[in-house]
């Protein structure tokens, strides 16, 4: 009869009690490790979105720039320093831009907008833009085309009205929005053409330019349609220039997408009369966990020492995504922590019952002599036991459900959509990846669940064996 | 030499500033082989004398010897493991191990004291044919009679080995018919195998059948005669 035996069988003694403890168990891990990867998931998309494409992990700059980001604040671009960056070995991509702000209009429509010069080939290679091309899009002018020739029932009318507005980079997408809608395919297929859009991204020599899906909304503007465009130029001069516009992307990040003009790296110098120069050379990394992002930062500091530039990781250049970030992380790990409070006390509340219910038997098993460390070491066991089982289950449980969601995110739609992209996030909800953080919910309930057992291992040491036997 | 020597044992519990005299000046030899009841009337001290002979209690004063040590000398885990290899205890409401079988019961106290799986299982067989349970090895408590449950704990502190065995109440919650199985069955252990038995006990059965009689009242022997 080994005490491993005799645990079990002392768990099945009071089912329904083991039961409850166990689903206790069950429910915590599953809870902290879904709403983990959520919130994980999040940043991820978060840092995906606005790092990888557009700021770059890492940003080689003028040592001002940072504070005034004005083309007085720009560098003579210098191939040779490009290429030396490019070859330490953690360096994904890299890239050079001229970037700058100015006032876009359409008709009696302007906007602020940001003006990112760009090289096409190598920019794609870092954030591929061409990737997000819009195809299709949901405007009041093809509503408009497809109720002239009374090509849509009420049902699809309706669908369009509430994405009205919304761009689209594949059929696929556009085609989901009516998919809880019974819709011919004749009707979907007269959709697809009306709403088509016939742009491409920008290459080397084009004198036109690439906007974003909410900035062409805003000023309504497709496809052929010219930009009006205002700035001010390098060492004071005035810029302006009327560009085509070739392409329309739609950025996941909410805030980039409703003001981001695209064009070329030549043409966007010559607008700001700032030939040959740059603003900074965006680098992306292949691992991104701070030791390499350290080390890389450090290698490119040697190889920048001679020139009067700077490095800025995308810690440095978001402080406000940062402490989103930290901010809401820590609102995580504080209900977290309240959620394992309340299982604590569950688990607690067990173990003061099953102690107390069997303090008799413990003091006939000391008298009949066995060793009160022996006899805490069986109740500890069985705790571990039911700890064991309910984190198992949890992770049986919540391990698919994470894998599923990070594969297929939660798209949120109405409010909670369009609060997300107020605060400048994609309203996606994907899922982060099993990673150490599922290992940490486990670690944390067994720490509980070792914390519980202090109770009947300082009673068994403590008790008398005469009192214990007292009927 | 007595296996048991009990020297001038006094024990008071002072309960919320009341002082109780539980047992005073208590002088006992027990020798091997004795058949001995302890009786007398409630709160006369038989519980409190029985635990202190098997080093459950401590006395308040004078000194108790087993075999050749004396138990004040002995503490915590030491004193548990005394317990394990010299004394057997039979309780009056049996107190086996509600989860494990008859046998496993019995062979708990093997397991406790290191010996292997095989003779455990052997041991344990044999203990319960001897008090009638060959049968039963595979029940659990709750499957069993009064009468065979205290068979049971018979077997179990029987399997020990012990130096002497202490019964408290042994037959105080048993039918008459039990009672009487459970006696024979003592009695044949302590004929044939020489088995120490002391008893605390009300029962006049049990009494006439014991060979030696200590009477307590308040806490002293009264009297102490072989009969």
């Amino acid at each position: 009869m080994s005490y491993l035996k005799m645990a079990q069988r002392n768990l099945w003694r009071n089912k329904r009690r083991t039961a409850i403890t166990i689903s206790s168990i069950f429910f915590a891990i599953l809870l902290a490790i879904v709403m983990r990867s959520f919130q994980l998931g999040s940043y991820s998309l978060m840092i995906r979105n606005a790092i990888e494409q557009y700021y770059g992990h890492i940003r080689v700059q003028h040592p001002d720039y940072a504070d005034d980001p004005s083309l007085e604040n720009t560098f003579e671009y210098d191939e040779r320093l490009l290429e030396n960056i490019s070859m330490i070995p953690n360096v994904k991509t890299v890239t050079s831009r001229l970037e700058t702000f100015a006032l876009a209009s359409s008709g009696n429509i302007t906007k602020g907008v940001l003006v990112l010069g760009i090289e096409p080939e190598s920019e794609k290679r870092f954030s591929n833009p061409e990737h997000f091309l819009v195809r299709y899009r949901l405007t009041q002018d093809a509503l408009d085309r497809l109720e002239k020739i009374n090509a849509l029932t009420a049902q699809t009318r309706e669908v369009i009205l509430a994405y009205l507005g919304e761009s689209f980079t594949n059929s696929a997408k556009l085609v989901r929005i009516f998919e809880d809608e019974q819709v011919s395919a004749d009707e979907l297929y007269r959709v697809l053409d009306a709403t088509k859009v016939k742009g491409r991204f920008l290459r080397e020599a084009d004198s036109g330019v690439v906007i974003s899906s909410r900035l062409a909304t805003y000023l309504n503007v497709s496809i052929g349609d010219s930009l009006i465009m205002l700035s001010q130029g390098y060492q004071g001069a005035s810029a302006a220039g009327v560009f085509p516009i070739l392409g329309i992307i739609r950025i996941p990040n909410p805030d980039l997408d409703s003001r981001m003009v695209y064009m070329p790296l030549a043409l966007a110098q010559n607008f700001t009369y700032s030939p040959n120069r740059i603003a900074y050379f965006a680098i992306n990394l292949y691992n991104t966990s701070d030791e390499m992002q350290k080390a890389t930062t450090y290698s490119i500091q040697v190889r920048i020492a001679d020139n009067e530039l700077e490095v800025k990781t995308w810690q440095n250049l978001n402080r406000v995504l940062v402490q989103q970030i930290e901010s809401d992380n820590q609102s995580g790990k504080a209900f977290l922590f309240l959620l394992y409070i309340v299982v604590f006390f569950g688990i607690y509340g067990t173990v003061i019952m099953m102690v107390h219910e069997r303090m008799h038997e413990f003091g006939v098993l000391v008298a009949v002599g066995m060793n009160k460390l022996r006899l805490a070491l069986t109740v500890v066991l069985e705790m571990l036991i039911m700890a064991f089982i309910g984190i198992a289950l949890g992770y049986l449980v919540g391990l698919p459900v994470i894998h599923y969601y990070q594969i297929h995110p939660i798209r949120l739609t109405g409010e909670m959509a369009k609060m997300m992209m107020d605060m400048g996030f994609e309203p996606l909800m994907p899922m982060a990846p099993f990673g150490a953080y599922v290992v940490w919910q486990g670690v944390s309930i067994l720490v509980m669940v070792m914390l519980a057992c202090l109770y009947p291992i300082r009673k068994i040491i403590r008790f008398k064996v005469v009192d214990a036997i007292k009927r | 030499m007595a296996i048991i020597e009990v020297v001038n044992v006094d024990k008071i519990y002072n309960d919320s500033d009341v002082k109780v005299v539980a047992l005073s000046g208590i002088n006992l030899m027990i020798e091997q082989g004795e058949f001995t009841a302890i009786v007398g009337p409630s709160g006369s001290g038989k519980t409190t004398l029985l635990n202190l002979l098997g080093g459950l209690d401590t006395p308040t004063n004078g000194k108790i010897r087993v075999g050749d040590v004396w138990l004040n000398e002995m503490k915590g885990s030491k004193l548990i493991d005394f317990r394990l290899r010299n004394i057997g205890f039979v309780f009056q409401s049996y107190n086996l191990i509600p989860v494990l079988t008859a046998g496993e019961n019995v062979e708990l106290i093997m397991q406790l004291q290191g010996v292997p799986a095989m003779q455990r299982k052997q041991v344990a067989a044999e203990m319960l044919s001897k008090v009638g349970l060959a049968d039963r090895v595979s029940s659990r408590p709750a499957k069993l009679s009064g009468g065979q449950q205290q068979r049971v704990a018979v077997a179990r502190a029987l399997a020990s080995r012990p130096k002497f065995i202490l019964a408290d109440e042994p037959t105080a919650n048993l039918d008459g018919k039990s009672a009487e199985s459970l006696l024979q069955i003592m009695e044949h252990l302590n004929r044939t195998e020489g088995v120490t038995f002391i008893f605390s006990t009300h029962d006049q059965r049990v009494v006439s059948r014991a060979r030696r009689v200590i009477l307590l009242e308040d806490g002293k022997i009264k009297s102490d005669f072989a009969q």
